[in-house]
């Protein structure tokens, strides 16, 4: 096993939420040294999401399982880059981008400008930075100053007219889509241009819009009507290939399986394994066109099947005779998962209410080294002292005085009084259970993953 | 054929053998490709399977005229090997030979069996690097299970809670399983490469599309892990305290309508012309209206059904308050934004004509995209010759 990629590579983190820390934190398992830079007054409102045990009491902004996610294994840094500050945030910023390779930033579009930080001025002061920065709609165009919530990009991207129920209204995922997505492609962007720094000596600026990032996955979409001036119809879950292909109910509560069968030969499988096999002499199924025209007889047939089946069973049973099938798992079973379990998907992060598992960020082994994904995040300002001494040589009495000013520090002065976080950071976990938001909350669940 | 040859691109002089078929390969491939890298595509004799895949002009099957493949393969070279043939298997070794990059997509153990597999080609060729792209991995209980990204939204337990609670759970649009896989298949590259700029060693690079869905997972295992509770489908309605965040009908189409941080109750209730309702409790109190939704919707839709999406989006932006549209393919081709950061550019596809480039996902200042055509189908031995000089 060699080192990591990233090795030696420094990244200064301006980034919030969701796109601009999945880019960072996939950089930070790759090697990279991150420097999360957030102020006392701006904290990553992420800290305030999933709570364990639902509990906001003492220091929970360290604790919170979303936080983790995004963060784990980066250096936090305070600094407070308001006006109010007197601009002492912002020269320790401009001190230490000459210490980084990369700089990543998520505010709107001119924000860095206004702190004296647009990429220009960042070349002054490291003339081969890499600064990415992530945005709802990029940096030019009548869009660049909307307001963009990853809630609304996935639709902005055009996905949400390709997903929905036949005959209904488009939806979105039940994640907001486009933040990991264009996340990953800012951490793509971000290695082409270090790779082109290798080559040349130059550094670069790199525009990421979140809306743009996604529409390639609409390409065949945007192919149709541009070959055939039509728009897409929501089908569901089948496909505009295959027939059959649906998500079939199992035995028991809220159990499902999907099938897909894409050639006579699998077809031939499916009527075989399900011991149906006057399926496959029946005229309606003949063929795919058939199929296709037949495709609410045979989702009710397939489903007189799985009704009887469990559905990990009955995956089995599919794909053992070649058809492509699998579960539909809850997050809990995702989590127990057999595959996952021997892949050593999720990693098992130790935090200061036990350890719990988290899931790999990149959806790859490598052969020549190990990604440190198990990292807890770094508690608010956990690094201060680190970073700057260690980087920039300030003494003892300089960081007393930043401490004094609430430049620095490691308690959160949020716009609404910390009382009042404290009863927004609880979600009501009870009303969600009775809207139906939620199956069940398992008391045991420590146990059920094995994490007591 | 490279349509836009770029002199000073991020990936010059990077050349990569994309023997992969279907979506989450080839998406990679064509990064790579637009990113400036020399992308040869190495298709069986009767072609990639997406080739088979429409859509098509005019719905008239052809596999040089397919836009999934056109879309996935454009900017890259050609060439067909039978790779069960030992000429076929020795022309690969010869391209391999003056490559950086290989990514295949073949069922695991697959080229292990042709005798091209990582522990069959790496002693030759150690700077390579391979990557595999897969449903579920080289490894594991699945790993030969047949997969698509439906299989993969389902296992990755998103499928799960994406949907209405009282219909089935409900797959993305688009395949996006195979996207993401294609992502975290280019983003392990580049890191192998980066990594190899030191060691100068290639590695093995087994990537799930799986996986690399289940990591965009926002925090669903996340709420069973940190508090034991199962999150259930509920109109892709987040638990994260933001109600509404969702798609609503509006008069001539779709609005999404999103009150973020600073629209309740005051900004809503401009938007909605009806100023009494900052007093009202649906507005002011984030809790009950995320528990009252019901009654919340019978304020909000009649509001929206008389007003146009366009009218809906610009003044909720105007009081920063995060509307989005909810875009299709016509509104994305005919777009201002769009038209104006020139994100679409234009390719001419042989035989189809002018098509959308979709290829310029995101801008860098010194090193500019390259989009071009698909290749077509059919080997010319001569440019096999060529490329393996």
């Amino acid at each position: 096993m060699s080192g990591l990629p990233l090795d030696g590579v420094r990244v200064l983190d301006l980034t919030q939420v969701y796109a601009g820390p999945t880019c960072t934190r996939m950089l930070a398992d790759l090697g990279a040294d991150v420097i999360k830079v957030e102020g006392l007054t701006r904290v990553d409102i992420t800290r305030n999401f999933v709570m364990p045990e639902n509990n906001s009491e003492d220091d929970y902004w360290n604790r919170s399982g979303y936080f983790l996610l995004r963060n784990g294994g980066k250096r936090s840094l305070t600094l407070d880059l308001s006006e109010e500050g007197d601009g002492a945030g912002v020269d320790i910023l401009k001190r230490l981008v000459a210490e980084c390779d990369i700089v990543a930033e998520s505010f709107t579009p001119h924000v860095m400008d206004k702190f004296g930080l647009g990429y220009d001025a960042l070349t002054k002061i490291k003339p081969d930075i890499i600064m990415i920065s992530l945005s709802g709609y990029g940096q030019d165009g009548p869009w660049r100053d909307f307001s963009g919530y990853g809630m609304g990009l996935e639709p902005a991207a055009g996905l949400s007219s390709i997903t929905g129920y036949a005959g209904g209204d488009p939806l979105r995922t039940g994640i907001s889509f486009t933040d990991p997505y264009s996340g990953i492609v800012g951490a793509g962007a971000v290695l082409s241009a270090l790779l082109y720094r290798r080559r040349t000596g130059k550094g670069q600026y790199i525009d990421l819009s979140e809306q743009e990032a996604a529409v390639p996955v609409v390409g065949h979409a945007l192919m149709d009507y541009a070959m055939n001036k039509r728009e897409p119809e929501r089908i569901g879950n089948r496909s505009h290939w295959y027939a059959p292909q649906g998500c079939y109910p199992c035995a028991g509560e809220d159990n499902w399986l999907v099938v897909t069968v894409t050639t006579e030969d699998e077809w031939r499988a499916l009527c075989a394994a399900t011991t149906n096999p006057e399926w496959a002499s029946d005229k309606r199924f003949a063929d795919l066109a058939s199929r296709k025209e037949h495709h609410e007889a045979l989702d009710e047939l397939i489903a007189g099947w799985t009704r009887g089946q469990d559905q990990y069973e009955a995956m089995h049973t599919l794909q053992g005779a070649g058809v492509i099938a699998a579960a539909v798992l809850n997050p809990k079973q995702a989590l127990l998962d057999p595959h996952l379990r021997e892949r050593g998907f999720f990693d098992r992060v130790k935090t200061e209410r036990g350890p719990r598992p988290v899931p790999h960020q990149v959806g790859a082994r490598f052969s020549a080294f190990e990604m440190p994904s198990a990292r807890p995040a770094p508690k608010l300002g956990e690094h201060n002292r680190d970073v700057l001494q260690g980087l920039l040589g300030m003494s003892d009495d300089e960081l007393s005085a930043l401490e004094e000013d609430k430049v620095i520090g490691d308690t959160p002065a949020p716009a609404v009084p910390l009382p009042v976080m404290r009863m927004f950071v609880q979600w009501p976990l009870v009303s969600y259970e009775q809207m139906g938001a939620l199956g069940v909350i398992e008391k045991d669940y420590r146990k059920q993953l094995g994490i007591e | 054929m490279r349509a836009s040859p770029v002199a000073d691109s991020a990936l010059d002089g990077l050349r990569v053998i994309d023997l992969s078929q279907g979506i989450a390969g080839p998406y990679c491939a064509r990064l790579l490709a637009d990113l400036g890298a020399e992308v040869i595509k190495v298709e069986p004799p009767d072609g990639d399977s997406t080739r088979k895949l429409g859509p098509f002009p005019g719905d008239v099957p052809d596999p040089e005229k397919s836009g999934l493949f056109i879309h996935l393969n454009g900017n890259k070279q050609g060439v067909t090997l039978d790779l069960d043939s030992g000429e076929g298997r020795a022309a690969l070794r010869r391209l391999l030979a003056t490559a950086d990059v290989l990514i295949e997509s073949e069922t695991p153990g697959r080229t292990a069996e042709l005798g091209l597999g990582f522990a069959d080609v790496s002693g030759e060729f150690p700077e390579l690097v391979y990557c595999s792209v897969t449903p579920f991995g080289q490894t594991g209980p699945y790993a030969k299970f047949k997969g698509n990204s439906l299989t993969c939204m389902a296992l990755s337990g998103l499928m799960y809670v994406t949907g209405d609670p009282d219909k089935e759970p409900l797959a993305t649009g688009g395949e996006p399983a195979d996207y993401f896989g294609g992502l975290h298949a280019w983003v392990s590259v580049l890191a192998a490469l980066e990594l190899r700029g030191d060691s100068g060693a290639g590695q093995h690079v087994d990537v799930s599309c799986l996986e690399s869905l289940g990591v965009a997972d926002e925090y669903n295992t996340t709420m069973y892990a940190w508090l034991g509770a199962i999150r259930r489908r509920f109109y892709s309605r987040h638990h994260i305290p933001t109600y509404p965040s969702e798609i609503f009908p509006c008069r001539d189409g779709h609005i999404v309508v999103i009150g973020g941080a600073t629209g309740f109750p005051l900004m809503m209730a401009i938007l909605l012309e009806q100023p009494e309702l900052e007093d009202n409790q649906l507005f002011q109190n984030l809790w009950l209206r995320t528990i009252e939704w019901e009654k919340f919707e019978k304020i909000l839709r009649p509001y929206l059904m008389e007003h146009d999406w366009r009218d809906l989006l610009t003044r909720a932006q105007e009081l920063r308050v995060p509307f989005a549209a909810v875009m299709s393919p016509q509104t994305l081709l005919a777009d201002d934004h769009l038209s104006a950061r020139r994100f679409f550019g234009e390719i001419d596809q042989p035989g189809v004509g002018k098509l959308p480039a979709i290829g310029v996902v995101f801008r860098m200042s010194e090193t500019p995209l390259a989009f071009g055509a698909a290749p077509a189908l059919g080997a010319d031995p001569a440019e096999v010759a060529e490329a393996s000089k």
